[in-house]
């Protein structure tokens, strides 16, 4: 049996698209949606630890592996990407609420842009494990051709629709355009349960597709952290008064009210990251 | 000098067993560190800053980071002192660590309220007035950067408190020392340095701030740390009541640096986000610092600051 956190391989998948494979603990096994504040540096620049959701739990004999899907976006996630086999991470987590994955039959429908499918990717791989036949479809895409990725591996999950914004690889359009487009040529079933991650103004036209076309779903919001447990009380999320859906998996939630009651606030890194899609305020969140 | 090294100190009428305590505003209600330590192995415990009302806090997307900082705008997100009394108060009876509570207002009656009402709660220790918050629009640091404001607020809620009272001192005036010595006439057993500093980011490619509506926030951790030493030293230097040092802490050895220049305790901010053990592993530094150094007191050390060079030094 390897340490805790340990790096068992760390690769360059596509561009600046990196996989990580690390050793973990035994307990507490992460559930799909959850997410783990990793410290990206020795000194204090970077100074915060960067979070990163589950992308893959594995089980190998005695031993418990993650693997991490990010995209290098800045100087954490840089460093993060010269790490070698062998050597060792500071780890804190997992932490939030994972994803409510559906137990019933309905199809599910994944839906994301860019690295957001790391988070998603467990969801159907989770299904795919206690049911073959269940429907799946993904809908995955990027700006353009060059910036797409892990279509393949996504292929052995579930059936995918590519997109990319300017019609460079398949579908042409983002992915509201390209769901509007399924449903209207009934291409996908009536009833489905949605899993989306991707940029807000992607989430919140989802929100309003899940109005229009009478569908539920649940959101991975990403946000800067300051520590991930609930202590700093920067990552807030703020919620419709009226359409608080807490599922009872979920821990209870530390909502801030106004006195008034009027508005309201979650923490993403303890009542999220993962949110009913209509109970966002998305009109406050994308402000 | 035999065993170990005494690491107590006095703040007013309190007894710290060690001069380490988290920052208001960075240790939430204490329970969220729980899973991390034992609190009782803190000199003290610091809630974040409690409002008469509850407060739902700034807009969304609140902090970015900086070069070795943290730029927040939190706007003082508390559930208010009713809530905090019934639900978060208990937590601490669980606990045997002195309990010093951070307030704020946003108007000196405010004030006057919270300390009345938390004077008659056993569980806390110390009240710390939050003079000097950068991140709201009414009160916050106004309070704490006109002397006269200082003065009247600091010698009213004087009278209101029996608890030990330690004022927490805002950087953004031209002279730190006038606010420390105001705070010491009217009243105040210590006085805590520094808050945040106001502070930007700006996102080049959309010409916004990287704080969104919140525009600014208050500026934290490692960056800060050469000027709050700066203004631990220049209050040191004014006053007699005890000085708690902070900004930007992140080791033993920054610890053992405010202790040195005249803190005679210290409070960890940010670095607790980073690694929320630190303030143990801060503890035993001190504590490791002091046995190597044949220093037996904790008193011996603080204030300690050596004048000339540094040329004949074998450091």
């Amino acid at each position: 049996m390897t340490t805790p956190y340990e790096i068992l391989k760390n690769e360059n998948i596509s561009h600046n698209y990196f996989k990580i494979k690390l050793n973990i603990p035994h307990f507490p096994t992460p559930k799909p949606g959850q997410f783990y504040q990793i410290r990206c540096s020795t000194m204090t620049d970077p100074l915060l630890r960067r979070p990163f959701s589950l992308h893959r739990l594995l089980r190998d004999g005695n031993s418990t592996h993650i693997e991490i899907l990010y995209r290098v976006a800045g100087k954490g996630t840089e460093w993060l990407s010269r790490r070698q086999r062998g050597e060792f991470l500071d780890i804190l987590g997992p932490f939030g609420n994972g994803f409510i994955v559906d137990e019933g039959t309905n199809p599910i429908l994944i839906v994301a842009r860019g690295i957001g499918i790391a988070p998603l990717y467990s969801v159907g791989e989770e299904i795919r494990k206690n049911d073959k036949k269940r429907k799946i479809f993904i809908l995955m895409g990027a700006r353009l051709k060059e910036r797409t990725f892990y279509e393949s591996e996504c292929e052995k999950v579930g059936e995918v629709f590519l997109y990319t914004d300017d019609g460079s690889k398949g579908f042409h359009g983002r992915a509201p355009d390209l769901l509007v487009h399924l449903l209207e040529e009934k291409q996908l079933p009536e009833k489905f349960s949605l899993y989306a991650c991707g940029p807000a103004q992607m989430l919140k036209e989802l929100a309003d597709l899940s109005v229009r076309f009478g569908f539920d779903g649940q959101v991975a919001l990403e946000e800067h952290m300051g520590c991930g447990f609930g202590a700093c009380l920067s990552c807030v999320c703020p919620l419709r008064p009226n359409y608080i859906k807490r599922n009872i998996h979920w821990g209870k939630p530390a909502l801030q009210w106004s006195e008034d009651r009027t508005q309201v606030y979650s923490l993403i890194c303890k009542d999220g990251p993962i949110y009913d899609i209509r109970e966002v305020n998305w009109n406050e969140w994308n402000a | 000098m035999n065993g170990m090294p005494d690491l107590s100190v006095q703040i007013g009428r309190l007894i710290l067993k060690n001069p380490v305590m988290p920052a208001a505003g960075t240790f939430g209600y204490g329970h969220e560190y729980e899973q991390f330590f034992d609190l009782n192995r803190l000199g003290a415990a610091i809630v974040k800053t409690i409002t008469l009302a509850p407060r739902v806090g700034n807009f969304p997307h609140r902090s970015v980071e900086v070069p070795s900082g943290f730029l927040a705008s939190i706007g003082l997100q508390n559930v208010g002192i009713e809530r905090f009394i019934q639900e978060k108060l208990p937590y601490f009876d669980t606990i045997e660590t002195p309990l010093i509570v951070s307030l704020g207002g946003q108007s000196i009656e405010e004030y006057v309220k919270l300390a009345e009402r938390l004077n008659v709660q056993k569980r806390v220790d110390a009240l710390e007035l939050n003079i000097s918050c950068p991140n709201v629009k009414k009160g916050g640091m106004h309070f704490g950067s006109d002397p006269q404001v200082t003065r009247e607020l600091v010698t009213r809620v004087r009278d209101v408190t029996d608890k030990t009272m330690i004022v927490k001192l805002s950087p953004m005036v031209t002279d730190i020392r006038i606010f420390a010595e105001i705070s010491q006439q009217c009243g105040a057993e210590a006085v805590s340095l520094i808050n945040g500093l106001a502070g930007m980011s700006i996102e080049i490619k959309t010409r916004r701030s990287r704080l969104g509506r919140n525009a600014t926030g208050g500026l934290t951790g490692p960056a800060i740390k050469p000027f709050a030493l700066y203004l631990v030293r220049q209050v040191y230097n004014t006053v007699d009541i005890p000085v708690i040092g902070l900004g930007g802490i992140s080791s033993a050895e920054d610890a053992i640096e405010f202790l040195i220049a005249g803190a005679s305790a210290i409070q960890i901010g940010t670095f607790n986000f980073v690694d929320p053990t630190i303030t143990l592993k801060v503890i035993d530094g001190i504590e490791a610092y002091l046995t190597q150094n044949r220093i037996g007191t904790l008193s011996e050390l603080i204030g300690s600051l050596l004048e000339g060079g540094i040329g004949g030094s074998d450091a």
